[in-house]
């Protein structure tokens, strides 16, 4: 058996150290000042009643058992899940389609590159009211062409049944980042194995099965893992379509509470409902439930993800 | 090359002297006075979440205030929050660069009191203007029987009806005269169904969506004689069987006959919340709404943008004939934030903004109604059928102000989507309602207003 070698630091290391750490301070104090005590201050306050003023009092465990029966919970909860179910798997496959027609062979490929990633790097909140005009069922764009097409008109954000499939459409406006990650993963499959299934009489369908698809599962599980973090975290489009009042539009979280997604309600509850250790305890579970199906991607990637050269 | 530490150090240094700097800048409220303030005088922070044209009237009485103050200089900052959503006063509130004055819907006082947001204004001595103050908008300022608001406006629901598409219809319009009485529910509902009008199956227009603008669950609760919370158990009573009648006629009933998918439609082609159409395309002023339920605020709407619309005022619909009708009143307040670096300087404009001069200022301008007692006697200021609404105050309920409103107001609203959407009885749907508040309401009990 060998030991581990030793880390020793030589004079030169330790002088070097030295040099570099006022050099990072800002970002070490950053961090700690803005990321970590935010955090454990937050595990904190989900075991306080505190309404983001005064004393927080000590609460126990009633933040985390109050959830177990508040309805609204589980119902944000099921929908953010049902949203992250749905705009995950249909965010890689737009993703790896739009891949495939950034990496096609012709002069103006860089105009199409282009064009698919810009809607990426729009504000979601600005594309989230362009999409409200699309969707619009009198004069939108989207039901008129389905009208064209003999499909009747759809209710997209006035229909409980198609809001969050209208906001996982949405979505697929920001597929360009991970369209240009899929890009860069389909330009490292070695070409002698394409020319080699050419040989064979392989065509495109089969060569995409076999070649490119089982050479790019890393980055599929990538985006998998990344897709489902953020899926978990949706807020933004269901903010600006609701509306994100009481008071003002017909429906607080759309309708039938089908937008209140769970990073909705959090915000509800620190700063409509002034509860903020209610909203930290949800934020704990939120991060839980991301760890959780983070590692249960990771276990189910075994069976397919295939690594070059393992 | 190596570096020598001690420009490491430097450099250091100054990233911190930047960041720092960078950090405390925003949070000052004093400084040279702006254009049209007096010399000497302190900067004072006001902030609205309102937009225009409310916004343009409250220019114009903060500009009044500056020009005749010799100690406090209000600059105004239009911020983004609504209703019930202050993230934007809590977050600069608790990082210590809020306002000193801050524009807060009445009905969420007591709430925000309760948060520990706002300050308590005994200390300025608010309680010696209670008597100048509408009774149920001083009471809507209170929490646990201190002031923490000022009421700067108030208004109140009424029904309009457009006299045009009634008569092409063939109704006789001369029934809804308000000289009758209020009208009744099946009346507005024979009346309305001549109206609605389909073009390859989607409406055009609807005689009377009975949940668009103003259509609201305490709007139907109070019209049915309902009560939203029984001071003396300290609970909310939103299952009361008048309010729960009021949401099976109104939401499950109407909107299931005219179908809630088609109603919906309707509404996001020509009534949307997000974006809003303009207000010159509001479906009422372009003859897409035989109905609606709105307040003394379309009446400017209609001198500016449809002055040739023949329409109506009456009451609420009640349930039977010969009932007493009933409306609602809200209104918004101006309220000191924990924290105000000049509070003192923004008490003195509150003063004057809630107070006979820039409510006078407001009325005016906006066609919203005053909460300062001697306005409402000045005739000048309610021409036409603007005085209507004055009437209605003296019957008007108001909102409960509890330190759980903004909760309330949304469980009431989801029980009223699950009642149009016939997803749930309206009578299970507002038992859930009184669940989920009442658990929340009772460590503020009892509440002294």
């Amino acid at each position: 058996m060998i030991a581990a070698p030793r880390f020793r630091l030589s004079a030169d290391d330790r002088r070097n150290l030295r040099t570099a750490l006022p050099f990072i301070a800002p970002w070490i104090v950053g961090f700690f000042a803005f990321t970590l005590y935010p955090i454990v201050y937050s595990l904190y306050l989900s075991f306080t009643h505190y309404s983001g003023f005064g004393d927080a009092t000590p609460a126990g465990f009633e933040n985390y058992q109050h959830m177990v029966s508040d309805s609204l919970f589980w119902q944000s909860l099921g929908n953010t899940l049902y949203y992250t179910a749905l705009a995950v798997p249909v965010g890689v496959v737009v993703a790896i389609v739009l891949a495939l027609m950034m990496n096609q062979n012709v002069r103006e490929v860089a105009i199409y590159r282009a064009a698919f990633y810009v809607p990426s790097i729009l504000p979601l909140f600005a594309l989230t009211f362009i999409f409200i005009v699309l969707l619009n069922p009198g004069f939108g764009l989207v039901d008129y062409v389905l009208g064209l097409v003999g499909l009747p008109a759809v209710n997209w954000l006035g229909d409980a049944r198609w809001t969050k499939i209208s906001i996982v459409l949405l979505a697929q406006l920001g597929a360009g980042g991970p369209a240009l990650i899929f890009l860069a993963s389909l330009r490292a499959v070695p070409a002698e194995l394409y020319e080699a299934a050419r040989l064979e009489g392989a065509g495109p369908l089969r060569r995409f099965y076999k070649i490119t698809l089982p050479l790019i599962t890393p980055v599929i599980l990538f985006d998998l893992i990344y897709g489902t973090i953020l899926g978990v975290q949706i807020f933004t489009p269901a903010y600006v379509l609701a509306g994100g009042t009481s008071g003002g539009g017909a429906y607080t979280t759309g309708p039938e509470n089908s937008l209140l997604f769970y990073v909705f309600y959090l915000y509800k509850s620190a700063f409509q409902y002034s509860d903020m250790g209610y909203a930290a305890a949800l934020a704990w579970v939120l991060f839980v439930i991301s760890v959780v199906l983070s590692f249960a991607i990771l276990r189910w990637s075994r069976q397919w993800v295939h690594y070059e050269g393992a | 090359m190596t570096l020598l530490p001690g420009r490491g150090i430097t450099a250091s240094l100054i990233a911190f002297l930047v960041v720092g700097a960078a950090c405390s800048t925003g949070g000052g409220t004093s400084g040279a006075p702006l254009p049209g303030c007096n010399s000497g005088t302190k900067q004072a922070l006001f902030w609205t979440s309102h937009t225009p044209p409310d916004t343009d009237s409250e220019k114009h009485i903060v500009d009044a205030f500056n020009k005749q103050s010799t100690t406090t200089c209000v600059k105004m900052v239009a911020v983004p929050g609504s209703e019930t959503d202050i993230a934007k006063l809590t977050t600069a509130v608790r990082g210590g660069t809020g306002p000193d004055v801050y524009e807060l819907d009445r009905f969420t006082v007591a709430e925000r009191a309760a948060a520990g947001v706002l300050e308590d204004l005994t200390p300025f001595g608010a309680p010696a203007l209670a008597s100048n103050y509408l009774d149920f908008a001083w009471k809507e300022a209170l929490f646990k029987g201190k002031p923490y608001a000022l009421p700067d406006d108030t208004d109140a629901r009424v029904l309009y009806y457009n006299k045009d598409m009634l008569t092409a219809a063939g109704v006789d319009v001369s029934q809804l005269d308000i000289s009758k009485g209020a009208p009744t529910v099946d009346m507005i509902r024979t009346m309305a169904t001549k109206l609605n009008k389909k073009v390859n199956g989607k409406y055009t227009v609807v005689g009377f969506d009975p949940r668009l603008n103003q259509g609201w669950h305490y709007t139907w609760g109070f019209a049915y004689g309902g009560s939203f919370f029984d001071a003396a158990s300290c609970k909310v009573t939103p299952d009361d069987p008048k309010i729960v009648q009021a949401f099976k006629t109104m939401f499950w009933d109407w909107a299931g006959q005219l179908g809630v998918n088609d109603l919906q439609t309707f509404e996001s082609t020509y009534a949307p919340d997000t974006p809003p159409l303009p207000t010159e395309q509001d479906a009422f002023l372009t003859g897409h709404l035989g109905f609606v339920v709105s307040g003394d605020w379309v009446l400017g709407w209609l001198s500016k943008y449809a002055p040739n619309l023949h329409y109506g005022i009456t009451y609420i619909p009640v349930p039977k004939q010969g009932d007493t009708p009933a409306t609602w009143a809200g209104g918004w307040s101006v309220v000191i934030p924990k924290g105000a670096k000049n509070s003192q300087g923004g008490w003195e404009f509150m003063k004057y903004f809630a107070g006979e001069q820039g409510q006078r200022v407001y009325t005016q301008e906006t066609q919203h109604m005053p909460t300062w007692k001697s306005l409402l006697t000045d005739t000048s200021l309610f021409p036409g059928d603007h005085k209507l609404f004055v009437q209605q105050l003296a019957v008007a309920h108001s909102r409960p102000a509890l330190p759980v409103g903004a909760l309330y107001w949304d469980q009431l609203t989801i029980a009223q989507s699950s009642s149009e959407h016939h997803s749930k009885d309206p009578a299970a749907a507002l038992k859930d309602v009184a669940t989920t508040v009442n658990a929340k309401l009772q460590p503020f009990c009892p509440i002294a207003t």
